[in-house]
């Protein structure tokens, strides 16, 4: 009913029992209650695995953050060359400042589901040898994607300074867009970390499906620009409200269009939800099947 | 809190051996076989299962140390892997009341490119310790395990035993309610390995339940207090001693390298002074092992060999031979049959031991014949020493200026 090893002794005198028949009996409210006390209490272990990733890649890399920074902008030079002199598109606010802000939110997206969809079969004999709640491994990549989505934060506002961008009120509006954004990058982590450890193959899937994926969300123009079916059916990825939820508060000084960002604040409390049970419900097969 | 903070209740865990369709390509093919009604993968699934654990039942109450023994693909590690709950039952149910320490292995967590100092917190973390807790201890872990000068080293540069001993050291140093320990003993150095010892009898005295997996029966005869003999099922449990000698009397196969050989070895039974059959004797037991050798060709220079060995742990207690040569005027022809009595005392400590006896051939350097084990025997002895032999200590005590008072042997008062 409770993990066995609690940390600190908070909860020290917990029955943890470990029953054939787990599954049945546990409401799903239980479940939901579990799942995040067990994150509670392990906290500490989330924050010392995000640490030991960061502090990894910083030793591993020679750019270290800079890596998190640089590719965006290599990709927004790309761009804006390709949609200013090329093809012309105007969104609106300038280009690069577009294409930079499409591209810093989408790699933080894309860059946490690179990481989760390899965090469980990576860490194989962590997941064999010692028990604590798995979910830890897809959130400390998400952590770790997080910060270096802070450092390019700062990029985006120097950019923001050359181009006498203002920023406006609609700015208080910017955590609940982080939030959100978070909490679908979390669930479609949870989703791939557990797919790939049960068919290997998810994670090749996954490179081509993140590109495909990509193209479909307004990260380097906006989207709504795709007409027919084909545009119908992209007003279901909860991604492109959320990326231009960024630009609506951070380059254009409005709140997000409501619509779109609310089905998108829907569509991703439901998929974590959802994700997370179905994660947590499956965990005990992990060390089975790894 | 209750005495009892291990149960493990009939317990039943099913595997699956073979193929497993781990890729999406193998799953697709194979879920359409299935929904065109074309497979038997059903049945062939059923086949592959088998039971890891059949109905496995037992408890450990706090200040207690249970021993788990048995050969390889016994069960151990998955009895292990469902008390700490990174495996589930597949009937029954285990309980485990208050904060674990799990040993699995010691150094799971550790990553190679960061430093000793990076992964004390990281595998304090995983082991449920705060960060306050593990930098409060970090001098303490460093120094028990003797890596203070390569703290800040990667630990891909350390040698495997410098990792494992830092693991272990973390270990030592939580502050668990239950301590769950698999085979960690087998690293480290002799001294380092009498340190874990010595820090798990301590949590011992100090209350800590203790599940042990080991196939160092001598320390698992040290340690624990009650062992259990499992194989899928559970074989034996009981007293640790007991335990052990009836695990060892089931690995001892008779391993007889003298059929069809030249020369063949019949032992007859061990026996005591009084002749009776000796299984278990008191130390000093005077002891006479009679063996037949059947000679199939000439020999003229034999040696007829007997040795007896430590079961729980192979080691070689005595040798000892007599040479044909010395005793025997002329060769031994084939067909006849030389009966030699092996006749000595047992100066041991308590432990289950076993004899071999051979014949020896020097001008080859071969053993013409060699029969192990020929006898087995237990010592049993329930005065207050451990290490080998008996060395039949007597002590004089004397208070200066009352001259003798009290004549102790072996530590205990003889009235």
């Amino acid at each position: 009913m409770h993990p066995v090893m609690l940390p600190g002794g908070l909860v020290s005198d917990i029955n943890s029992c470990s029953r054939s028949d787990g599954l049945r009996g546990r409401g799903l409210w239980f479940d939901l209650q579990q799942m995040v006390l067990e994150q509670v209490e392990y906290r500490e272990l989330l924050l010392q695995m995000t640490i030991r990733d960061l502090m990894l890649r910083y030793k591993q890399t020679i750019m270290g953050f800079g890596w998190a920074v640089f590719m965006p902008l290599v990709n927004t030079v790309v761009f804006s060359v390709i949609f200013s002199r090329v093809a012309p598109l105007d969104p609106g606010v300038p280009y690069p400042l577009f294409a930079y802000c499409g591209l810093w939110a989408w790699n933080f997206f894309a860059s946490s589901l690179r990481f989760s969809v390899n965090s469980l079969t990576s860490n194989s004999t962590l997941v064999t040898k010692v028990y604590f709640p798995r979910e830890i491994f897809p959130f400390s990549s998400v952590m770790v994607c997080l910060v270096d989505f802070g450092v390019g934060a700062l990029v985006l506002a120097a950019l923001m300074a050359y181009y006498k961008i203002h920023v406006s009120v609609a700015v208080v509006f910017l955590p609940i867009v982080l939030v959100i954004h978070v909490t679908f990058t979390a669930a479609v982590a949870l989703v791939l970390a557990m797919a790939n450890l049960f068919y290997r193959d998810v994670k090749y899937l996954f490179d081509v499906a993140i590109t495909v994926w990509m193209f479909a969300t307004s990260v380097l123009y906006p989207v709504q620009l795709v007409g027919g079916r084909l545009g119908v059916a992209l007003q279901f990825n909860p991604m492109t409200p959320i990326i231009d939820g960024y630009r609506a508060v951070l380059l254009r000084g409005e709140l997000p269009s409501a619509g779109p960002f609310l089905e998108a604040t829907v569509v991703s409390i439901v998929a974590l939800a959802t994700a997370w049970l179905l994660f947590h419900r499956a965990e005990f097969q992990f060390a089975e099947k790894i | 809190m209750e005495d009892v903070v291990v149960v493990f209740d009939h317990v039943w865990k099913k595997f699956r051996r073979g193929e497993r369709h781990d890729s999406l390509r193998d799953l697709v093919p194979s879920l359409a076989r299935r929904m065109l009604g074309r497979d038997g993968s059903r049945e062939l699934e059923t086949q592959n299962d088998f039971w890891a654990l059949e109905d496995v039942s037992f408890d450990v109450r706090r200040g207690e140390a249970l021993g788990i023994i048995g050969p390889n693909g016994a069960g151990k590690s998955t009895t292990l892997k469902l008390l700490t709950r990174i495996l589930r039952p597949t009937r029954g149910f285990s309980r485990v009341t208050g904060r674990v320490g799990a040993l699995i292995e010691v150094a799971a967590g550790f990553h190679p490119d960061l430093t000793g100092r990076e992964n004390v917190f990281m595998q304090g973390a995983i082991m449920g310790m705060k960060r306050a807790e593990v930098a409060a201890h970090l001098d303490e872990i460093v120094a028990f395990a003797g890596v203070s000068e390569f703290i800040d080293t990667q630990i891909k540069r350390y040698s495997s035993g410098m990792s494992a001993r830092l693991g272990f050291s973390i270990a030592a140093h939580l502050n668990p309610d239950i301590l769950i320990i698999d085979e960690v003993l087998s690293v480290g150095d002799m001294a380092f390995q009498r340190r874990c010892i010595e820090r798990m009898q301590r949590f011992k005295q100090q209350g800590v339940a203790i599940v042990f997996v080991s196939h160092q029966l001598q320390a698992v005869m040290s340690l624990c207090d009650r062992a259990l003999f499992l194989q899928r099922k559970i074989r034996e449990i009981g007293p640790a001693a007991d335990v052990i000698r009836c695990y060892v009397q089931s690995t001892e196969t008779r391993r007889d390298e003298s059929a069809g050989a030249v020369v063949e070895i019949d032992s007859g039974e061990l026996l005591d002074s009084s002749g009776r059959p000796a299984t278990v004797v008191a130390p000093g037991a005077s002891l006479t092992l009679r063996a037949s050798y059947h000679f199939h060709e000439r020999f003229s220079n034999v040696h007829f060999g007997l040795l007896l060995h430590r079961s729980t742990d192979g080691l070689l207690m005595y040798t000892g031979s007599v040479d044909w040569s010395d005793i025997g005027p002329k060769p031994i022809e084939a067909g006849e049959t030389v009966n030699v009595v092996f006749a000595f005392r047992l100066p041991l400590a308590r432990g289950q031991y076993h004899l071999e006896c051979h014949c020896y051939h020097p001008p080859t350097t071969r053993h013409l014949a060699r029969l192990i084990p020929a006898a087995m025997v237990a010592v049993e002895e329930h005065r207050l020493y451990g290490g080998i032999v008996d060395l039949e200590m007597h002590a004089v005590v004397a208070r200066s200026g009352h001259g003798v008072e009290l004549l102790t042997r072996a530590g205990r008062a003889i009235q």
